[in-house]
């Protein structure tokens, strides 16, 4: 059913009349600079998200601005990580629409999802529970164990994010290539144009390689 | 303008490099080296931004310029280590595209021009507490000269020069956060204005692909987008609104050192689209 929407998503939304019509997606894939400027833009987001959000992490850590309360880092720096994170997510949504089978049946992309869900659940956890007295340890060098752990939690999350989202780019897993079973069956690559190719069905063909 | 253009002699070497170390070990696991110097540019990023903002007197005005300087520093000598590491690493196992660059050019004169700003400007007037002295003052026209270098290769380049609409993103959205007020309101209307005309103008008055109409239009408005955002930004620093750290030049050296390291960041991207 998701695979039904988004083929309709890079097929037909939007598609005109006529042999050359394009849908929204492919035109968008295909301009010339404006795929360019998103891109750009998705990055640039990312370093005013991203960057903003370590800072605060490396506060909760009890390694940076030491000597500033954490209620005067979270009020000053989370509202540019919120409008860094606004800007990430409308660009990273634009580049999604302009390929989106290619996304869904890519194991980077997927596991990027999952950890931007484990991400977006710390914040919570954070906001709702270890924050809960933050008054007193607002002023604290070092907070306490629990801000820490989310603090931890919270880079390394966003640093595996940042990690998946760059090796989309590679082709190492790409369905119709020979992999294992496990990655084939994580991205749907039967339901994919370009199929399921079994690894081991390829070696057993082929035989084994030849010192 | 490309490297292949200052020095073409060295051709042979360059093509060399991606099948030495350490061109040759790196090559196999490039991602992860990419990945390391995206999140250096992060961590310099941040620490960037917080930095010079507090210089342009908004951010964590809660502290003074040099205790955020204090604490910002180890981060921010990380992001710039780590991305000269990591650049020189990837670079070298992909030295021919580089070589043949515009964008590359571009990048290399927005690292120079950021590094003078970071070490040789903004650093020490935020130590100073936005006293500018006569050292940052030189470097401030040294860094100024060679970003306006990068930025004259970034515009007059063909493929890459719609780049430059990143960087005018990024002083169009820097302005918006440090004006306040009616100021702040006018601005943004200006803005929002000037995007739809730019809309209306490259999608119905001018058909999408008639390149041959647009790229001038989209040049006049890179301009007129250019012209709105100064005009802005020297209205937020010339009105007495709310204390400063520092006076009008320590604003400008906030302004000029994040877009610096934005346009550094923005033409690497580009490397990658032509």
């Amino acid at each position: 059913m998701i695979r039904a929407f988004l083929v309709w998503l890079q097929t037909s939304l939007g598609k005109g009349a006529g042999d050359t019509a394009e849908s929204w997606s492919e035109a968008l894939l295909g301009s010339l600079n404006f795929w360019g400027l998103l891109e750009g833009t998705h990055l640039l987001a990312l370093i005013l998200f991203a960057g903003t959000i370590f800072v605060v992490d490396l506060r909760l850590l009890g390694v940076s601005f030491r000597r500033t309360r954490v209620s005067v880092i979270s009020d000053r720096v989370l509202p540019l990580t919120v409008f860094g994170f606004g800007l990430v997510v409308a660009t990273g949504l634009a580049l999604f629409f302009a390929k989106p089978l290619f996304y869904y049946h890519n194991i980077w992309f997927r596991m990027k999802l999952a950890l931007l869900a484990l991400a977006l659940v710390n914040i919570v956890v954070f906001h709702v529970r270890v924050q809960k007295n933050r008054h007193a340890w607002d002023a604290a060098p070092t907070p306490p164990w629990n801000a820490r752990a989310s603090a931890v939690l919270s880079l390394s999350a966003w640093i595996l994010v940042i990690t998946m989202g760059r090796f989309i780019a590679y082709d190492w897993f790409n369905c119709g290539k020979p992999q294992p079973h496990f990655i084939n069956v994580v991205e749907e690559c039967k339901a994919s144009d370009d199929g399921a190719v079994e690894k081991a069905a390829v070696v057993k063909v082929a035989g084994p390689a030849k010192s | 303008m490309t490297f292949e253009e200052f020095f073409p002699h060295i051709r042979p070497w360059v093509a060399n490099l991606g099948n030495v170390p350490p061109g040759s070990v790196v090559k196999p696991q490039f991602a992860v080296w990419e990945v390391a110097h995206i999140l250096s540019l992060i961590m310099l990023g941040g620490a960037t931004i917080l930095m010079n903002l507090r210089l342009i007197g908004v951010g964590l005005t809660d502290e003074s310029p040099s205790e955020v300087r204090r604490s910002l520093r180890p981060w921010l000598n990380l992001g710039v280590i780590g991305i000269v590491v990591t650049g020189v690493l990837i670079g070298s196992a992909n030295a021919e595209r580089l070589y043949d660059s515009n964008a590359f050019t571009v990048k290399m004169a927005a690292l120079l021009a950021g590094i003078i700003f970071t070490y040789g400007v903004s650093g020490p007037v935020a130590k100073a507490d936005g006293v500018v002295g006569l050292g940052p003052r030189i470097f401030t026209l040294l860094g100024f000269a060679v970003w306006l270098f990068g930025l004259w290769v970034f515009v007059t380049s063909q493929l890459i020069n719609p780049g430059i609409f990143h960087v005018l993103t990024a002083a169009a959205l820097i302005v918006l956060f440090a004006a306040t007020g009616r100021l702040r309101w006018t601005y943004l209307v200006g803005l929002l204005v000037l995007i739809a005309v730019q809309s209306v103008a490259t999608h119905i008055v001018i058909k999408p692909d008639d390149y041959t109409a647009l790229t001038p239009v989209n040049k006049a408005f890179a301009w007129i987008f250019a012209v709105w955002i100064l005009a802005a930004a020297a209205v937020a620093m010339f009105r007495p609104a709310r204390p400063k750290a520092g006076g009008r030049l320590a604003q400008f050296i906030g302004y000029a050192t994040i877009l610096v390291w934005i346009t550094a960041a923005a033409a690497g991207r580009w490397i990658a689209f032509a």
